[in-house]
């Protein structure tokens, strides 16, 4: 449904992406991951022809966003990084405006607006005035007009962002429903958001992809040891010594407080052994959890070896 | 069509929400009609409209740039330009719209100063041929001079930098009949022709030629063209 190749943009001398190709089939989440400038929202500008590339294709549903942009816009709901919706309207007549935008007959806007209001949960605020609405409800506001025309591709631009903790929440799952319908693509800088709500995640650094898969495998591709978190409630003086004398520890890091993060190599699962070893030395067990490798430290990792490259 | 209409309805009921009509409405109407008292108390003219026109013309200069400056600049400094132009809409259907809308709010002013033209009727017995014919020259220098403002809207993001460019190159169009007298041959001469002033004089006698038509009419397009073509600019930085 979306596919780059080759997309660069340059603003001036500054080049913001370089050598960008995405492919994103049918009915696929993608999630588009980078810190801020990274070159996200350049992408997603080309994406919806707000912006011509300098060099490279983009096509979305098979229409070229350059040469056949009025087709490739009908086929987007887009929700810009900063919704910035016309202040003066009311919600209901900012909705009936987008859809005259784009072509849609009395009846059809009249039960895509009902559906979409229920969706985004806008029914109590519907009559307000733009101007008066909450930041989350505005993103509602901006979430209601992309998904209005039905449009087979979603593009979400930080669908997160000034929300509140429950916002955010409901919207990722309003997000992960509509991934069933649609072809999603979002980016984010938060990366738990990135793998709650995406099958696949691109990550991009200075302008660049340097990581694609799933969550999963990433962290998988990046770990070097199996972590378990140690926490004892009256560790000994050589509890650390002790621990790593085990045959199948690597190391041992305390993190203060009775906390110790044992290191084991891939595919090992000492949690028995240890348990049964910290019971024997009478150091008062209280927990005993592996400790899972977060898309951040994927991230954090991928990100500074780059910096690194250059 | 429907996407223009679209885009002229949201505006002008923009303009309707805001003071924007009511200021522009009453300014329009309230200085017209001091002068109109004004000339017709102290002078004891004729019954005709001559006078009035130059006039409205003059207060139509001072209120257009006004009427246009928020349409396209408000568009790139709040960045809903971003939402508008992400829709599955041409340029020039943007710009039609909205000049379309101002279109409609100077029209209403137009429309309500038919008053002064009424009171004449209520007491002398004017041209009202030549009345019509002063109301063609000033609804055409109008458009003329609310395509040149949404031009000067489409080029910066600042509604007051897009009013006050406006104004300078609506001044330019207007002073620059003065060069007539003061420069001699073919400069004299162009310089004469694409004055707002001379091309208004004939419609205000009551005269309706084809020539002022063609240059507000070229005037007009060409400020719409070049909209289009700025606002397009806008995206290929």
């Amino acid at each position: 449904m979306i596919r780059c190749e080759g997309l660069t943009k340059y603003y001036g001398n500054h080049r913001a992406i370089a050598d960008v190709d995405i492919h994103v089939s049918e009915g696929e989440i993608v999630g588009f991951l980078g810190p801020n400038a990274a070159g996200k929202t350049t992408a997603m500008r080309i994406l919806t022809s707000f912006i011509p590339p300098s060099a490279g294709i983009a096509t979305v549903a098979g229409h070229d966003v350059v040469t056949d942009s009025l087709e490739s816009r009908r086929c987007i709901g887009y929700l810009p990084e900063t919704a910035s919706l016309y202040r003066d309207m009311r919600v209901t007549q900012f909705l009936r405006f987008c859809a005259g935008l784009r072509g849609m007959g009395g009846a059809e806007t009249s039960e895509r607006m009902e559906y979409v209001i229920d969706t985004c949960g806008l029914a109590e605020r519907a009559d307000s005035i733009i101007a008066t609405l909450s930041l989350g409800y505005r993103q509602r506001v901006g979430l209601a007009q992309a998904l209005l025309h039905d449009p087979p591709v979603l593009i979400f631009d930080e669908p997160t962002v000034g929300l509140d903790p429950n916002q955010i929440i409901e919207v990722r799952n309003l997000i992960k429903s509509l991934a069933e319908k649609h072809t999603v693509m979002l980016s984010t800088h938060i990366l738990p958001e990135a793998a709650m709500t995406c099958e696949r995640v691109i990550i991009i650094n200075h302008g660049r992809i340097i990581a694609e898969d799933t969550p999963e495998a990433l962290t998988a591709q990046i770990r070097e040891a199996e972590t378990v978190s140690v926490t004892l409630a009256s560790p000994g003086e050589s509890v650390e010594r002790q621990l790593t004398d085990m045959t199948e520890v690597v190391a041992v890091r305390p993190q203060g407080g009775g906390i110790f993060h044992v290191d084991t190599a891939i595919g090992a699962d000492v949690r028995a052994q240890i348990a049964e070893f910290v019971v024997g030395h009478d150091w008062g067990l209280l927990e005993l959890r592996p400790v899972e490798m977060t898309l951040e430290d994927v991230f954090q990792q991928l990100t500074t070896e780059e910096e690194g490259v250059e | 069509m429907r996407k223009v209409l679209t885009i002229a309805g949201k505006e002008i009921r923009s303009y309707f929400v805001s003071p924007m009509a009511y200021v522009v409405l009453a300014f329009f109407l309230g200085v017209c009609g001091l002068i109109f008292a004004l000339t017709v108390t102290m002078t004891q003219s004729e019954a005709n409209m001559a006078g009035m026109f130059h006039t409205m013309i003059f207060i139509t200069l001072m209120m257009t740039p006004v009427i246009t400056m928020g349409l396209l600049s408000q568009e790139q400094s709040t960045g809903s330009l971003e939402l508008l132009m992400t829709n599955p809409i041409r340029e020039s259907e943007v710009v039609i719209g909205k000049y379309l809308a101002a279109l409609a709010l100077y029209m209403i002013a137009l429309v309500a100063s038919l008053e002064f033209a009424l009171i004449i009727n209520a007491f002398g017995d004017p041209d009202w041929m030549a009345i019509l014919s002063g109301y063609i020259g000033v609804t055409l220098a109008g458009m003329a001079f609310l395509a040149i403002g949404l031009f000067s809207s489409a080029l910066v993001a600042n509604q007051i930098a897009a009013a006050v460019l406006g104004y300078l190159m609506l001044l330019f169009f207007w002073l620059i009949g003065w060069l007539d007298s003061a420069v001699e041959g073919v400069l004299g001469t162009i310089a004469k022709n694409i004055s707002i002033l001379e091309n208004f004089q004939d419609f205000a006698k009551g005269i309706i030629d084809s020539r002022p038509i063609i240059f507000f009419a070229s005037l007009i397009v060409f400020a719409l063209f070049l909209s289009v073509r700025a606002l397009e600019n806008k995206r290929t930085i």
